[in-house]
């Protein structure tokens, strides 16, 4: 099993190359049919006339064949350098390696905090379905999707910031006024406790409360439907019966027969909630001030800055992979009929 | 509780005391107060003052980490709130200066005690190649030519502390141009270092370092996000400033700045809707600066090189139909300085800009159009760039429903930012909205800018040849009479013709705690932290 898991592993790695060689190509053309010039756009300061914008033009490499471009950015790309960002100045790479740590931070929490609520909520439902608790269920995952996730952290800044005022300021990750942390993982929460600075760490996890709440709010209603739908499946089962007939306990039969057959659907939404997450919490990041890739590459985008956005969907591309690559690996565990191939 | 600690705090039971044995808590209370946080919708994308595609942002920066020769005055506005003045000057790192008889040469004594950050003596070697480097970047080279600037010979070392200039004639722009942002005095010792034979101006390390001679260091940067500044305690160019510290965050959404100013835990919210900026007026602790900026106007354009925009008894009709009070008052909530409603059409006064005697005025506008190419009205589009929605999109509304009254129709359209830029550059939008800003303020500079030439800012493609050769004439003329009879002209023409509708020059809003003393508006917008101080 072992050795069968690593070839299978390096495999879907390889097959993963084609997959992100596409992308590259598709997202350099695409942003390069957008219908703006982001040298108008940069040499818009006083007193910038044509020549201003043909030297910045010529300076990006924007005068030379997209063909050309794209060979310039290839290269670029197997020395592991992305281009530099207009917006930010900085390059690509540095910036995405900054604001990932940020991103995940934030979706691993909302994420672990969505399946912590889900997976419980979704088996109490299925156990009784029909239920005051059911129907109650259904009511907050019907509300979860139906609210977009910038409404729900608006209305939480406003109950928890403004009224309540338990909240910090919805402006950054850590207090500006308390001394920060070397970065390590670029993960705060681990940064600050590494270095033992207790007071910024709780401002770390103070922040995080907020935009985790927000976006676990969004990703609860799939788990949730899923967890019940999966479980009333498993619960008609006949293994599931002859459990009953054969007197086990009713936890028994939940948690342990019909919760591990139930998991295979679930672990695979969730595997899509994290990866849909990851890329498309811009808005919870927009109005936490989070700086994270989703705000990032939609600021390049703006400002059709088009490195930016080209790193940011190879990255998310290729965080895709990685994960698909994981769901299916922990399906393969969670449902032994589930092959590796 | 004081603070909104109970998410910081409650949840995380760590004893009190920790913070104090840590030394957190006073340095924090102490750092409170002298310091500054300001919540903006940008931060710095470049540190050179001649940074190529430099954002907003950059232009603050530099103004408060980098000295220049000399600077701008300022006059009071309302309570210890100012507005740059743009005709008086005083000095920065020049002590003194002294314009020739025939006004070809200035001569810049520099201060005896001026230094850089790192300590070494700021002497005329170093504002020189600051200077060179100025008039030699593409970024800045155009603006610097407005002030007969072109070439690094024209700037002389006479010795260690004494600097001249040197001009082809006399230029009443170089001085102004020399308290702008590009000339700022590098520290040319530190930055030679890093250059290159293929980038002879240090440009790759001046982007990402400072070589400062400002009131503020550079403390720290996360790129895309927060910046910090630590006063410079060896600044001698100017009155020490009051802060020691200041934070400028990005923060995108204008609610979270809003919302962090009126609870106290920003100072300063930069680039709010006016929305946004109506919602905190009387809140409790927050006041709100407001200042018509004398350098800034918003604008009905009118592409004068597309059918039917190129008759100008059409551009008459419309700009006698447009609902200037609905407009002023309804969106712009009647902040700023009115651009409409004038009654010459042959000007007393070479001012500029001034209100133009364009009014509401229906039957006038429909004798205007019946004398046009299209006497019975006709279909067009009106463009707004998206990131000025929040007034252009009520604007064009009003717009539309006013020119439907003379027969035209309007269709909105909302153009990308990413876009506009290139739309305008490109001269293809009939008709729109746009906002603009000229960074000196002479009329005839306006009119340079604005009415003439073949360029983006040329918004209604204005070609008059009459114009055109004022405008030669009075670009070095030292008679004030002349200048003021020949600009009166242009103003005069520029009226007759109407290329474009001023519409008013906006206010610059800006909510703030209410113990910020001294604010001062500058012609780049940005927040100078070198004048604040705390009540």
């Amino acid at each position: 099993m072992g050795r069968i898991g690593a070839r299978y592993v390096v495999n879907r790695m390889l097959a993963a190359l084609p997959v992100l060689a596409g992308v590259v190509v598709l997202t350099f053309v695409l942003v390069r049919l957008l219908p703006a010039d982001p040298a108008a756009f940069f040499a818009s300061g006083p007193a910038m006339g044509p020549e201003e914008i043909e030297a910045l033009r010529r300076q990006l490499g924007l005068d030379r064949t997209i063909p050309e471009q794209l060979a310039i950015y290839v290269r670029g790309l197997l020395a592991g350098e992305l281009g530099r960002s207009l917006v930010t100045g900085q390059p690509v790479a540095a910036d995405l390696a900054a604001r990932l740590p940020a991103s995940l931070e934030l979706t691993v929490a909302a994420f672990a905090l969505a399946v912590a609520v889900a997976v419980p909520l979704g088996v109490l439902a299925a156990a009784r379905p029909g239920s005051l608790l059911d129907h109650l269920v259904r009511l907050i995952a019907a509300a979860g999707v139906a609210m977009p996730p910038f409404v729900t952290g608006l209305v939480l800044i406003h109950l928890f910031y403004v009224l309540a005022g338990w909240a910090p300021d919805p402006t950054s990750r850590s207090d500006p006024y308390l001394p920060s942390s070397p970065p390590v993982t670029g993960f705060l929460t681990i940064d600050t406790a590494l270095d033992g600075n207790w007071g910024q760490f709780r401002a770390v996890c103070g922040r995080l409360v907020l935009p985790a709440g927000t976006m676990a709010l969004f990703a609860l209603a799939p788990l949730v439907r899923m967890t019940r739908a999966a479980m009333l499946d498993v619960l008609t089962a006949d293994f599931v019966r002859t459990a009953r007939a054969l007197g086990l306990s009713r936890a028994r039969i939940l948690l342990v027969y019909a919760l591990r057959n139930a998991l295979v659907p679930v672990v695979t939404t969730a595997g899509m909630v994290l990866s849909y997450m990851l890329g498309a919490n811009v808005l919870v990041e927009k109005v936490f001030a989070w700086p994270g890739i989703g705000s990032y590459a939609l600021d390049a985008l703006v400002a059709s800055d088009y490195a930016p956005v080209q790193g940011f969907v190879l990255t998310v591309a290729a965080i895709f992979v990685a994960l698909n690559l994981g769901v299916d690996l922990l399906c393969a565990a969670a449902d032994p009929r589930v092959g590796l191939e | 509780m004081k603070r909104r600690d109970f998410l910081e705090g409650g949840l995380m039971a760590i004893p009190a005391g920790y913070l104090a044995m840590q030394g957190i808590g006073p340095a924090v209370a102490q750092g409170r107060a002298e310091t500054l946080r300001v919540l903006s919708d940008g931060v710095p994308n470049t540190f050179d003052p001649s940074g190529a595609g430099a954002n907003r942002d950059a232009n603050g920066f530099s103004w408060n980490v980098y000295s220049r020769l000399v600077r701008f005055g300022r006059y009071p506005v309302a309570g210890e709130i100012y507005h740059y003045d743009y005709d008086t000057l005083e000095g920065e790192v020049a002590e003194s200066w002294e314009v020739s008889p025939d006004g070809r040469s200035i001569t810049f004594r520099i201060r005896r005690d001026a230094t850089f950050h790192d300590g070494t003596p700021i002497t005329a070697a170093e504002v020189k190649w600051s200077l060179d480097r100025a008039v030699s970047m593409p970024a800045s080279a155009r603006q610097m030519g407005t002030g007969s600037m072109t070439s690094p010979d024209q700037f002389v070392i006479v010795d260690p502390r004494t600097l001249r200039i040197d001009f082809p004639q006399e230029d009443r722009f170089a001085l102004p141009n020399l308290a702008l942002t590009f000339p700022a005095i590098i520290n040319a010792r530190l930055a030679r270092q890093h250059a290159t034979a293929a980038d002879p101006w240090a440009a790759e390390w001046l982007r990402e370092n400072v070589a400062g001679s400002g009131a503020f260091m550079l403390d720290s940067f996360t790129a895309g996000q927060q910046i910090a500044f630590a006063r410079f305690d060896g600044w001698t160019c100017g009155p020490m400033p009051r802060l020691r510290r200041v934070i400028h965050q990005l923060v995108p959404a204008p609610s979270g700045r809003a919302l962090a100013v009126e609870r106290g835990d920003a100072d300063i919210a930069v680039g709010l809707p006016p929305q946004e900026i109506e919602g905190l007026e009387g809140k409790p602790g927050v006041r709100i600066v407001s200042i018509p900026m004398r350098n800034a106007f918003q604008f009905i354009g009118m592409n004068n090189d597309i059918a039917p925009f190129d008759d100008v008894h059409l551009r008459l009709a419309i700009a006698h139909a447009l609902p200037y009070r609905a407009m002023f008052e309804g969106v712009m909530r009647g902040r700023g300085r009115p651009l409409f409603g004038g009654t010459e059409w042959i000007p007393a006064s070479a001012a500029w800009p001034a209100p133009q005697p364009y009014a509401t005025d229906l039957a006038r506008a429909r004798e205007h159009l019946a004398k046009s190419k299209v006497p019975d009205g006709f279909a067009t589009s009106f463009t707004f760039n998206i990131a000025d929605e929040a007034v252009a999109e009520p604007l064009a509304i009003l717009i539309q429903e006013a020119l439907a009254e003379i027969g035209i129709t309007l269709e909105i359209a909302k153009v990308p930012s990413a876009q506009w830029g290139t739309l305008q550059t490109e001269k293809k939008v009939p008709f729109f909205f746009d906002v603009s800003v000229a960074w000196l303020n002479d009329p005839d500079y306006f009119f340079r800018i604005f009415y003439s030439g073949d360029w983006r800012w040329n918004y209604g493609s204005f070609r008059n040849a009459e114009v055109e050769a004022l405008l030669a004439e009075v670009r070095f003329e030292r008679d004030r009479a002349v200048y003021e009879a020949k600009v009166r002209r242009i103003i005069e023409i520029v009226l007759a013709e109407c290329p474009i509708i001023l519409l008013w020059q906006p206010s610059h809003d800006l909510p703030m705690r209410d113990d910020l003393r001294g604010y001062t508006y500058y012609f780049h917008r940005q927040v100078d932290y070198r004048v604040l101080s705390r009540g």
